[in-house]
């Protein structure tokens, strides 16, 4: 019992230490990074590569990987990156650094190598020294992790509370806009922060490494961990934090100890701990408070009134007023074009890539997805590849083990991802853009751990096979099938934003107090809307069945669907042609790194698709829609009438001539005579 | 429908935010096809009231009657279906949507209910809107002046234009009563006297009745039929104009001095002399 206490405390003073980490950083800069995992293995893995594969002693190698390059990398990332997304809306904040994560491990799979990691050093010397403390042992490895994280914490709080270093913090965090009138520089305080959270990342890395192993899939445990504990902190408690930090690794170590450890049950529960975590603690808050969001608190008063239109929204507001205006070139054009060249592409391409077409419209009807819900709805959901996972089990199901016709499980598979849907999105109706993020990407984890495992599911990391239906048994005719598929839910994306459910939709995206004030249901909207966007994952997830012939739950990991986001949003969140192109890109890049380059260079291709949304912090249109946007004004110039600069101008009388941005010229005109 | 019985009612409301008493047993009768002002100093719990009327906030005792019918335990969607609509003091608009598809969907979710589903099932999206809709919304635009806007997106409006669409979004859904949030603030004279007037004319022409709460206290003693003065979250006078101006309660705590000054040309910070 006491013996495994004492290993909670480690495991939980690592969780403590990443989410103290992760709550620093949102209070000070609003933005809650979901790369932290990705940074503390990149720190930990450079630590290894310097320690174990160059033989670099201890001391010199945790120095220049935890104290050089994990604050380097901090800063290095807030000036080229976070500093830009500070008053940037909710979603780019959570896409921008969904992709750093994405892109960060391949980066550093690139620099370190691609060996398996057995068993990984801590910071104690080795062989690792044990104390017998209270009839139990105790490594040095546990006792490094508890010092660390009481200097740290302790030293933290203490820095916070007494020093002049702290009050700057504190008042930058209180009114950055208050704090710079007062002389201090928030951009030295957040270069201050960024370091520390960063320096503190690689630490918990380093710390964790000998507990969790080292690679990127056991580090989601640590996010998902972290993550549960800065919920229960409701993002800002440090203390509250660092407590549930201590508790889930108590509990996490207790698990272990009490349940056969041979058994199934207790593989799948342990890495679920922090679900559950994140379960309680958001259903205990509903319940108190009705509602949990996170973006009314973020600064002083005066900060708020100098944002441009009250706030965060203001470039998404932006780039939806520029969608608007661009509608009519993306509106069918575009993607029917699109459609057409897709369909010649089976007959033009033969072998390996007609199967790629029909693979990447696979996941493009998945995108479609993304499409609906963050497109249209505004909401980032993270979990639409473990919809288009369940998709082709319930295929996969249905085809073999009940002798349906395929296409009726295809089609059952996004019914039933439909009513999953319903049910997130009614239970993540009061929740803010963050939590919805977390929630769902728990909730891929939590499927992946405890539904995916099961072997009459997984038929033992087989996947269950899926025969192709009569008529599509070559690659070409499955590439027409899934093509088929797309262009019907295409058009129901393109019928949805001319309707007026996607008016509703629209709505209660941009002000829930006005949609329900003009007759709406957020209730109703937001749960159907949730609905249909999980039918696509579903359905899509079923064609990705039907093209590789089984269903393998493994290849539908949550983290995979971060890269699925991260390739969709580099192209265009809001187009349907964009998640064509998207999907096929999915597909064919990876495919044609693995043909014509060499075997190390394939963790490039994800580190481009992150990257890439990575891109997005400066433009958050995505590279699609950017270049329609670009043809539009070309072309509206040449037409020079009807656009809302020449009616204002023209009605006011005033800034005749004159040709203002759109986004500046209301503002001058806001006082004009009629 | 009972003619001399208010549209909208509120009985006895209170709304306590934690120590702060913000509503103390206040009690509202909005008359039918009429205007009734709502005037009072900064924090006197005007907006307070409307988030109460409207069903976005609850009050902590009192009734709403909407119609005769007590509606206070209906949320916000409910009422509006109801023919209650408001705007806000800070414009709420769907920044995804041209202002005519503001127009529509209001008129949509009162009139045309089963289009939320008939457009995508049916694809009625596809086919020209019904008559009736155009009609409604093409003169509400002619009369609020944003004929030739209708198609622009609303995220890059002045406010001035953001307010003009709220107003033509509540009117849209044929509303029997319309609570609006100074809807005046950010219109220069002008503009503010077009907008009363077109709110007057559709008291006259639709029957349409208006709270209305805004900072320009001589629109609002001159527009309405009724006025009803808040202060510190109490109601310190109710009755016509001339009534209320007379009030020694009403000079001593909001108007003061410049009651007097009050039909002359000054500017309306010099009556905001109340509470800072």
């Amino acid at each position: 019992m006491i013996a495994a206490i004492l290993a909670g405390f480690a495991l939980g003073g690592v969780y403590a230490l990443a989410s103290s980490g992760l709550v620093i950083t949102y209070v000070s800069s609003g933005i809650l990074n979901f790369a932290y995992a990705a940074l503390a293995y990149f720190v930990a893995r450079f630590y290894y590569y310097l320690h174990v594969q160059h033989g670099w002693g201890l001391a010199a190698a945790a120095v220049v990987s935890i104290v050089v390059t994990g604050p380097v990398l901090g800063v290095l990332l807030w000036a080229v990156l976070f500093r830009f997304l500070r008053l940037a809306s909710p979603v780019i904040k959570i896409v921008v650094t969904v992709g750093l994560s994405v892109c960060i491990g391949p980066i550093a799979i690139l620099l370190f190598g691609n060996q398996p990691i057995v068993s990984p050093p801590g910071l104690a010397p080795q062989p690792v020294h044990v104390f017998h403390v209270l009839g139990t042992d105790v490594t040095m490895d546990q006792v490094i992790v508890y010092a660390c994280a009481i200097v740290i914490l302790a030293g933290g709080a203490a820095v916070l509370r007494w020093t002049d270093a702290g009050l700057l913090v504190r008042a930058v965090v209180d009114s950055e806009a208050m704090a710079s009138l007062s002389g201090i520089r928030p951009s030295a305080v957040a270069i201050g922060v960024w370091s520390v959270s960063t320096f503190i990342a690689g630490l918990a890395g380093v710390l964790a490494a000998p507990i969790i192993g080292l690679d990127i899939n056991s580090f989601t445990v640590l996010i998902a961990a972290a993550f549960a504990a800065v919920i229960a902190a409701r993002l800002r408690s440090l203390g509250t934090a660092v407590v549930v930090g201590l508790l889930m690794g108590i509990a996490t170590s207790l698990v272990e100890r009490y349940l056969p450890s041979t058994s199934q049950f207790t593989a799948d529960v342990i890495p679920s701990i922090p679900f559950v975590f994140i379960v309680i603690f958001l259903g205990y808050s509903l319940i108190r408070r009705g509602v949990v969001r996170e973006a009314q608190s973020l600064g002083g008063p005066l900060d708020r009134a100098i944002a441009p239109q009250g706030g965060s929204d203001a470039a998404l507001a932006r780039a939806a007023s520029v969608a608007a205006a661009g509608r009519r070139l993306t509106s069918w054009p575009l993607p029917v074009a699109t459609i057409a060249v897709v369909a010649i592409l089976p007959l033009v391409l033969h072998g390996l890539w007609t199967g790629m077409v029909a693979l990447g419209l696979g996941y493009a009807v998945c995108f479609l997805s993304y499409t609906i819900v963050t497109g249209e709805a505004g909401i980032v959901w993270l979990c639409q590849i473990t919809f288009a996972g369940i998709g082709a089990v319930v295929t996969a199901e249905l085809a073999t083990k009940q002798g349906w016709p395929v296409l009726g499980g295809v089609l059952v598979g996004g019914l039933v991802c439909a009513l999953i849907g319903a049910v997130i999105g009614f239970a993540t109706l009061r929740l803010g853009d963050l939590y919805v993020a977390l929630v769902t990407l728990a909730f891929g984890l939590l499927v992946d751990n405890l539904v995916f495992q099961i072997n009459s599911i997984s038929n033992f990391g087989a996947g269950i096979a899926v025969p192709p239906p009569g008529f599509a048994t070559t690659d070409t005719t499955l590439s027409w099938l899934a093509l088929a598929f797309f262009a019907v839910l295409a058009l129901v994306v393109a019928t949805l934003r001319r309707s007026t459910f996607g008016f509703a939709v629209s709505a209660v995206r941009w002000s829930e107090p006005a949609a329900r004030t003009t007759g709406l249901s957020v209730v109703a909207t937001k749960v159907w809307v949730s609905a249909l966007a999980a039918t696509a994952a579903g359905i899509g997830g079923g064609l990705i069945a039907i093209y590789t012939a089984a269903a393998v739950p493994g290849s539908f990991a949550t983290f995979s669907g971060l890269i699925w986001m991260a390739v969709l949003v580099t192209i265009g969140i809001r187009s349907t042609s964009a998640a064509l192109i998207a999907g096929l890109s999915f597909a064919f890049i990876p495919e044609i790194f693995a043909t014509y380059l060499p075997t190390s260079w394939g963790e490039v291709p994800p580190a481009l698709f992150g990257l890439g949304a990575v891109l997005v912090a400066r433009n958050p249109e995505g590279t699609l829609a950017m270049h329609a946007r670009q043809l539009e004004q070309v072309m509206s110039r040449r037409r020079r009438s009807g656009s809302l600069v020449d009616v204002l101008t023209e009605q006011t009388g005033e800034l005749a001539g004159a040709a203002p941005p759109p986004d500046l010229a209301p503002a001058a005109l806001g006082k004009g005579e009629a | 429908m009972n003619a001399a019985q208010p549209v909208l009612a509120g009985e006895g409301i209170s709304v306590r935010f934690g120590g702060l008493q913000a509503l103390n047993n206040v009690s509202i009768e909005v008359p039918r096809q009429a205007i009734m002002g709502l005037i009072g100093p900064n924090g006197a719990g005007k907006s307070t009231l409307i988030g109460v009327l409207s069903g976005l906030l609850a009050p902590t005792s009192g009734r709403v009657r909407l119609d005769g019918a007590d509606v206070t335990s209906q949320p916000a969607q409910q009422r509006a279906r109801r023919g209650l609509a408001r705007t806000f003091q800070q414009p709420e608009l769907f920044a995804g949507l041209s202002i005519r598809e503001h127009l529509m969907l209001a008129w949509r979710v009162r009139h045309d209910k089963a289009r939320m589903w008939q457009d995508l099932v049916l694809g009625r999206a596809w086919r020209r809107p019904d008559s009736g809709e155009n009609e409604r919304v093409d003169q509400l635009l002619e009369s609020l002046g944003l004929a030739r806007l209708g198609h622009a997106p609303v995220a890059a409006l002045p406010l001035g234009y953001s307010r003009l669409v709220e107003i033509g979004r509540a009117l849209a859904a044929s509303p029997q009563v319309v609570l609006l949030d100074e809807p005046l603030s950010g219109l220069d004279a002008q503009e503010s006297e077009q907008v009363a007037d077109v709110l007057y004319g559709l008291v006259g022409s639709e029957g349409v009745s208006f709270l209305l709460v805004d900072h320009d206290v001589d629109t609002v003693l001159e527009r309405s039929a009724r006025v009803m003065v808040l202060d510190f979250g109490e109601v310190i006078s109710v009755g016509t104009a001339d009534e209320v101006r007379s009030d020694e309660l009403v000079r001593a705590a909001y108007l003061g001095d410049a009651v007097d000054t009050a039909t002359t040309a000054s500017g309306p910070t010099d009556k905001k002399v109340g509470h800072a």
